[in-house]
């Protein structure tokens, strides 16, 4: 760094060495090199299967057969299947029932954990992280013992309290809801903690001089809370929307692992969809133009929802 | 014996191949983002490089237990070295496999799961025509139906079968006493000599006792109905003809019958709820193919002794078997030939079953003592061998094709929509069929 400040306030001092340009050309390009390694790995694991899944869309690509130029004729198909907006629209579905009451419990949870008073405060903490570093695959196995229709701990409850079992997976309203919960449950302590670090770096006196000033703890969160958290949002949306859109685990593992999820394809998100007919018909074209789609969408809605959530607690 | 039959996933997807099992899924979204660079990143990788004659590289699945014919092999041929590698469950070792195919290093040897190989089969290119290498041969030593689902149209063999899944029906004789209907193996095949029968006599004990006589219409009577078809899905020229074929609708609404007659409990094959419901009795009778009896000993060990095994209504009926092909850029073709050529011979096949239960695809075996007199005490003693066997003999030989299982998968879930999820049942025929020319563009 120094070096590169030196032109000026050594002006009238020539150098003497003849090694000096080198060293300054190495020393302009040694950055480059030090972030090369996620560049090349980012150039062979990201954007090459980026660029290559557009060019296998056009095709009508068997993995292990024929493979021809089809055009935009996959996406014209995708346009007209009903199984493709049945995905869709469980998708986004089941990405607004989880997001959104995971990021206000997280934003509440955070000014909790915030708060002067509470006792233990770094021990809950701790334990807000759990259910994000449990595997998927237990927190899975659990949800399904207590969902379950008929061996179910949650309708054990209800048969001891009389009444029906309730078959989540049956539904799509239901199997909707089981999802959400599950993603709200591995996900709100990570979000929790996002926010509480924020918090913590918002200056108290802020919050001394609206109390003076005669601010409930109300209006504090609206107009201090808020605006101060801002970035930390904006983010945890963003993040919250390109792993919402694209949920494929907890579907999966819930409907006791049927790519379609459930009988009339009631939980089937656009990923499942993907999977299946890339992987499961062996349509690599097909499949490949479900997730340019899918990243389509992701880019519309994560730019939608920058430009909501950066608005937020900006007026007033 | 306990490995090869307690195979509860690969068992899944047999027929159910859109089926994955919890463990499975989570191996699947690593692959989601795995395979399609695999698919590109090892493009360059042509043939194995070993061009060592005495090596072979051989992929099989979890469950199977092929570990156990290749201990055999080294007996046999002691100079020969097998990589055996177990890529993961059938349907993991299909998808691994499809990879390899696309553009990857492929296997010397692979073993393939029926249901899976009609994907295969569209395009035999893939892999060694085993003519070519005296499969013309062997093939008369293996079952008729069994072998033409591995024979191109074009008349290439592109499998040797390793395995069957011969039908029966394994019920439970304890409920059966409690709801005042026989007991004994024989007298229990006499009440179902037909579908209804055994549609009118799942009525009896559901009136006798209030609980289902079924685990679920679609696997149990469904499947198995439409198994016994000498055309199925495809005609006899490969035509798509499951809405126009009287067997897959006549069969479909066999399934609808049962459901309707209230006599199914409501679980899916292979779920959690199925194994909880075998273990507490919550149904007294499953259609098991040979594999099967593995899943319901681990599913329910503390029912020793009260199961036994009645002949499927229809009398014939198979669900599953593996296959052995050779992929067309294997490094060492000859090698993994000799493999299949040694331990597939008839004798081998009626030592395997000796050792590890797997039910043989060689006819000629099917009335030696080994076989005829197997009998299994946790089904009550009953003749296994038997009994599965001549289910196999009663099938004539159908044409399967690419969408077999996208197909059944759309039958099965309407069938599995109206039992379960209430779906109307005069609406579901038409769903299916809707949903299946959604699938298959046809």
């Amino acid at each position: 760094m120094s070096a590169t400040l030196t032109p000026g306030t050594l002006r009238g001092v020539k150098p003497a060495t003849a090694t000096r340009p080198v060293e300054k050309r190495w020393e302009r390009l040694a950055p480059y090199g030090y972030v090369a390694p996620f560049y090349v790995l980012f150039l062979v694991f990201g954007l090459f299967p980026l660029l290559f899944t557009f060019y296998v869309a056009l095709f009508d690509w068997n993995p292990i057969g024929d493979k021809t130029f089809v055009g935009l004729e996959n996406f014209r198909l995708l346009a007209e299947d009903p199984r493709f907006w049945n995905a869709l629209r469980n998708t986004f579905s089941i990405w607004i029932i989880s997001t959104v009451p995971q990021l206000i419990i997280a934003l509440i949870l955070a000014q909790v954990l915030n708060s002067a008073f509470l006792r233990f405060a770094n021990f809950f903490r701790m334990a807000m992280l759990l259910p994000y570093i449990t595997s998927v695959a237990a927190t899975a196995i659990v949800f399904a013992q207590i969902f379950n229709r008929d061996y179910g701990l949650l309708n054990w409850f209800l048969e001891l309290l009389g009444f029906e079992h309730i078959d989540f997976m049956s539904s799509a309203a239901g199997s909707h809801v089981l999802i959400s919960v599950m993603v709200i449950w591995r996900w709100f302590g990570y979000n929790t903690l996002l926010y509480l670090a924020s918090l913590q770096a918002v200056p108290r006196d802020l919050y001394e001089a609206a109390a003076v000033d005669g601010a409930g703890p109300v209006k504090q969160f609206f107009h201090i809370t808020l605006p101060s958290l801002r970035p930390v949002i904006v983010f945890t949306v963003i993040m919250s929307t390109i792993g919402g859109l694209q949920i494929f685990t907890e579907p999966l593992l819930l409907s006791n692992g049927t790519l379609t999820c459930g009988t009339a394809r009631q939980c089937q998100t656009l990923s499942l969809f993907l999977f299946e007919q890339g992987f499961g018909s062996f349509k690599f074209g097909y499949g490949s133009a479900v997730g340019v789609a899918l990243f389509a969408i992701i880019v519309v809605v994560a730019f939608v929802n920058f430009l909501l959530s950066s608005r937020l607690g900006r007026k007033g | 014996m306990q490995n090869k039959l307690s195979a509860p996933q690969s068992a899944t997807s047999r027929v159910l191949s859109t089926s994955l099992s919890r463990r499975r899924a989570l191996a699947l979204s690593a692959l989601a983002g795995g395979t399609a660079l695999t698919a590109s990143a090892c493009s360059s990788g042509g043939s194995s490089g070993s061009s060592d004659p005495n090596t072979f590289e051989f992929w099989s699945f979890t469950g199977i237990n092929q570990k156990d014919s290749v201990e055999e092999y080294k007996k046999l041929a002691p100079d020969v070295t097998v990589k055996l590698t177990e890529v993961g469950n059938a349907q993991e070792t299909a998808q691994g496999l499809t990879t390899a195919l696309a553009g990857g290093k492929v296997p010397d040897l692979v073993l393939i799961q029926a249901g899976d190989l009609p994907k295969f089969m569209k395009n035999p290119g893939n892999f060694v025509d085993l003519t070519t290498l005296g499969a013309d041969d062997i093939q008369d030593d293996y079952v008729d139906w069994v072998m033409a689902q591995a024979t191109a149209k074009s008349g290439e063999i592109i499998g040797i079968p390793t395995d069957v899944g011969g039908m029966g029906v394994a019920y439970r004789t304890d409920l059966m006493a409690a709801a005042g209907l026989p007991t004994n193996r024989d007298e229990v095949s006499a009440l179902w000599p037909t579908w209804q029968d055994f549609i009118a006599t799942g009525q009896r004990y559901t009136q006798a006792t209030g609980n289902a006589f079924i685990d679920n219409a679609a696997t149990t009577v469904f499947l198995q109905a439409v198994s016994q078809g000498e055309e199925q899905y495809y005609s006899a020229d490969g035509d798509v003809v499951y809405d126009t074929n009287p067997i897959v609708r006549e069969s479909f609404d066999l399934g609808l019958a049962a459901i309707a007659a209230g006599i199914t409990a409501k679980l899916e094959s292979f779920t959690d709820g199925w194994n909880a419901g075998m273990a507490k009795g919550a149904f007294a009778a499953v259609a098991a193919p040979s594999w099967m009896l593995g899943s319901i000993r681990s599913a329910a060990p503390d029912t020793e002794g009260k199961w036994d095994i009645a002949v499927i209504p229809g009398g014939s009926g198979n669900w599953g078997g593996s296959y052995l092909a050779i992929p067309a850029r294997a490094a060492n073709p000859q090698a993994a030939w000799k493999y299949i050529t040694t331990m597939q011979s008839p004798e081998q096949q009626l030592q395997h079953f000796i050792d590890a239960g797997s039910l043989p695809t060689t006819p000629v075996n099917y009335d030696k003592p080994e076989l005829v007199d197997h009998t299994d005490p946790f089904f009550g003693g009953a003749p296994t061998g038997k009994i599965f066997t001549q289910a196999v003999l009663g099938l004539e030989p159908f044409v399967n094709g690419e969408y077999n299982t996208e197909i059944s998968t759309e039958l099965l879930n309407a069938l599995n929509g109206v039992e379960g999820d209430g779906a109307p049942a005069d609406a579901a025929w038409d769903t299916a069929t809707k949903n299946i020319k959604t699938a298959i563009g046809a």
